[in-house]
């Protein structure tokens, strides 16, 4: 019989209603990402997620990082239940503590009983010290650290303190993967007591011929010198040292594998699941089997197929389905990765969406961290959103030729409407654009 | 003629850039080229000789995260500030944002522990509220009072509510400005917090210089302040008034025009 932990008759009570809102509020389509299921049941029983955590009967696995969580969750997600495992996940957008425990909510049996192997929960950055506080993970995946929008989640430096004294108390059982190109990340492994194993590239072809502007950590996160940098593969992520106090790039244990994704950044996301996935005595075998059919996570390079008549001027004619592509970028470096990404891809069609609503962060200032610069004159770039004329003003600076659309859906329409045939429209958009962009190609809200 | 050229230092771009800073030096830069006068940045980082900072045109030095502020402000207050001082005395222009606003005044007084000591390059000082205090976050609208640049503000097609004075960003900063008597205001808030959120004002003027706490960038949607940087750095190098040439703003204007439609302005 399952140890149900130090489950009470309450707690069987809060997660039987908690479950019951739950699938109210899905049976009236209110939205797969809807946290407050785990809202109510934490405000009832503060801890419950204790409770949930310690039911899996073979432990918890956290990823976390500023960009990239999603992906790799959803590999490793993949990878787990190919080998037979059954694995509870928290959909994108849901988090935060009250996400993860909304998923476990919605995984319950009516006793209040999860019935699974794996907890496999992607965190937020400010989330992660709250969450470590209630579940002691069997496995915990640190990506990377860039700065994000700031009146969301503070400096960089913020996190990285708080994160280093909650890494510090975690036993010795909770073994940790860690990028061994970002030198922050790597700093963490200096702190913890579990075994690490480090991913990385070993690839010089990869190297920046520039640095890009968009950079953080450059200065050693032990002694505060400048890092020398044998090659940078993207922002701060590259081959290091400090020449000071010589801490420097540890060899990755996790260096190569064949292409999921494209862009470097997704190779990283895929290195980070296969190390994860063989720490847990999973063959390599099975996780590229697991891999070979990967489809990407909503907005994450996420292809949507759209059957638009074409403009009236050319016939009106029905069928002529186009493909566009969907790139979530909220933040310098992700959109820096976007942008590379689609232009080794050959793109020749990108349309920009920025908002500034909550999810998106309310300050557009990082836009101008971004080196929309790298555009090729002869790509057709279309640029809508609510913040459209800070995004346009952006890229006149850059001295890219843009059409402004200030109608999201009438430009969404009349860009697939004017693209050839054997083109895909690139949409790189901030988080709430997206869920907006989704929902005119879909007719469908996720999210 | 020769072809006009101007020497932009941007003062420790690897550890005082968050958020968008790197906005006012291509504002700056590309407001020249554009205009046909050569505009190359010069990076001042700590291994930088301070000839190199003196020999340059105009200045400028954004925010900054804790950790690099203090690699940064050591720098500055020994070695850098006083070539700063000398230059802005000078009447050099200079533009300082959020974190470099707070430095090149007298001292900042955190939460806990001893006053830290600024440049003394303006005469203002910053207090932080300690943990009851709000931290002033938000999209500013406000209008331009200093004397200085009101009298060379160029007439411009006025949009919807907007005045040719109008000017638009966005804060985020603990600490609350104060100016001393010897400083004048940039401009007066309508809607946001500025300074302090108390005397109704935002940024400062001292000779050419302008401090202020809109990292939105600060330039980007209000050209005409770097036009009157450029301006100010042309009439310094070359000892005369050099007119420039007019450039179209039309999506300036429209991005502070929907930051006022938001805010119901």
């Amino acid at each position: 019989m399952r140890d149900n932990g130090d489950m009470s008759f309450l707690d069987r009570v809060v997660i039987t209603n908690a479950k019951t809102v739950s699938q109210t509020s899905t049976g009236l389509g209110i939205g797969a990402g809807e946290t407050w299921p785990g809202e109510l049941a934490l405000k009832l029983r503060p801890k419950i997620a204790s409770y949930f955590g310690k039911q899996f009967t073979k432990g918890v696995i956290l990823v976390v990082g500023t960009n990239g969580k999603t992906t790799t969750t959803l590999m490793i997600k993949k990878i787990l239940e190919a080998n037979g495992n059954r694995v509870v996940h928290n959909a994108t957008g849901a988090n935060l503590l009250n996400g993860i425990v909304s998923s476990c909510i919605r995984q319950t049996d009516w006793k209040g009983n999860l019935n699974a192997d794996y907890g496999l929960f992607e965190v937020d950055e400010n989330s992660f010290p709250i969450v470590l506080k209630y579940i002691t993970p069997k496995r915990i995946v640190i990506l990377n650290l860039f700065r994000d929008q700031l009146d969301r989640y503070g400096e960089v430096d913020v996190i990285i303190e708080k994160w280093q004294r909650v890494l510090e108390d975690l036993p010795m059982q909770t073994e940790v993967m860690l990028n061994s190109d970002d030198p922050s990340v790597v700093y963490f492994g200096k702190l913890v007591k579990g075994k690490v194993t480090y991913f990385g590239l070993n690839d010089p072809k990869e190297y920046l011929k520039i640095a890009e502007h968009a950079t953080d950590s450059t200065f050693c996160p032990q002694c505060g010198a400048r890092l020398t940098y044998e090659g940078i593969y993207y922002s701060h992520i590259g081959i290091w040292h400090c020449e000071k106090c010589n801490l420097k790039r540890p060899i990755p244990d996790v260096y190569t594998f064949p292409k999921v994704l494209d862009g470097l950044y997704n190779q990283y996301n895929t290195l980070a699941a296969v190390a994860l996935s063989k720490s847990l005595g999973i063959k390599e075998s099975l996780i590229k089997q697991a891999l070979t059919s990967f489809v990407p996570a909503f907005g994450r390079q996420e292809e949507i197929v759209v059957d638009y008549p074409t403009s009236p001027a050319d016939g009106g004619i029905r069928g002529a389905k186009r493909k566009v592509k969907l790139f979530l970028s909220k933040n310098p470096t992700g959109f820096n990765a976007s942008l590379r990404t689609i232009i080794e891809l050959g793109a020749k069609n990108v349309f920009l969406v920025l908002n500034d609503r909550i999810p998106d962060g309310r300050d557009v200032s990082w836009i101008w961290d971004v080196d929309f610069e790298m555009l090729p004159k002869h790509m057709r770039t279309i640029v809508s959103g609510d913040r459209i004329y800070d995004m346009a003003l952006r890229l006149k600076y850059a001295d890219v030729k843009i059409h402004v659309e200030s109608d999201l859906e009438v430009g969404v329409r009349r860009a697939i409407v004017a693209l050839p045939t054997q083109e895909t429209l690139y949409i790189l958009a901030t988080y709430s654009a997206m869920l907006d962009v989704r929902k005119i190609l879909t007719g469908k809200r996720i999210g | 003629m020769n072809r006009l050229d101007l020497r932009i230092a941007w003062l420790y771009p690897d550890l005082m850039s968050t958020y968008g800073d790197r906005g006012n030096v291509i504002v700056l830069q590309k407001r020249c080229l554009w205009r046909g006068i050569d505009a190359e940045i010069v990076p001042i980082i700590l291994e930088t000789a301070n000839s190199a900072l003196s020999n340059c045109d105009l200045i400028f030095m954004g925010g900054a995260q804790d950790r690099q502020q203090k690699l940064a402000g050591d720098d500055f207050l020994h070695r850098k500030g006083p070539v700063v001082k000398k230059m802005v005395e000078d009447g050099v222009p200079a533009l300082f944002v959020c974190a470099a606003y707070q430095f090149v005044g007298n001292y900042y007084l955190p939460y806990q522990g001893e006053k830290i000591k600024g440049a003394g390059i303006f005469d203002l000082y910053t207090e932080h509220p300690g943990d009851q205090g709000k931290r002033l976050i938000g999209n500013v609208v406000a209008e331009i009072i200093s004397d200085q640049l009101s009298a060379c503000l160029p007439a411009r097609q006025v949009v919807s509510y907007q005045t040719d004075k109008t000017i638009i960003g966005f804060e985020n900063h603990g600490g609350y400005t104060y100016l001393g008597p010897s400083m004048k205001p940039l401009a007066k808030v309508i809607k946001g917090n500025g300074n302090n959120g108390k005397d109704g004002f935002e940024g400062a003027v001292y000779k050419n210089s302008i401090g202020s706490y809109f990292h939105g960038p600060l330039l980007p949607k209000n050209p005409m302040i770097a036009d009157w940087l450029i301006a100010k750095a042309l009439d310094k190098k070359y000892g005369k008034k050099i007119a420039l040439n007019p450039l179209d703003d039309t999506l300036a204007d429209n991005a502070r025009n929907a930051i006022m439609k938001r805010l119901r302005i």
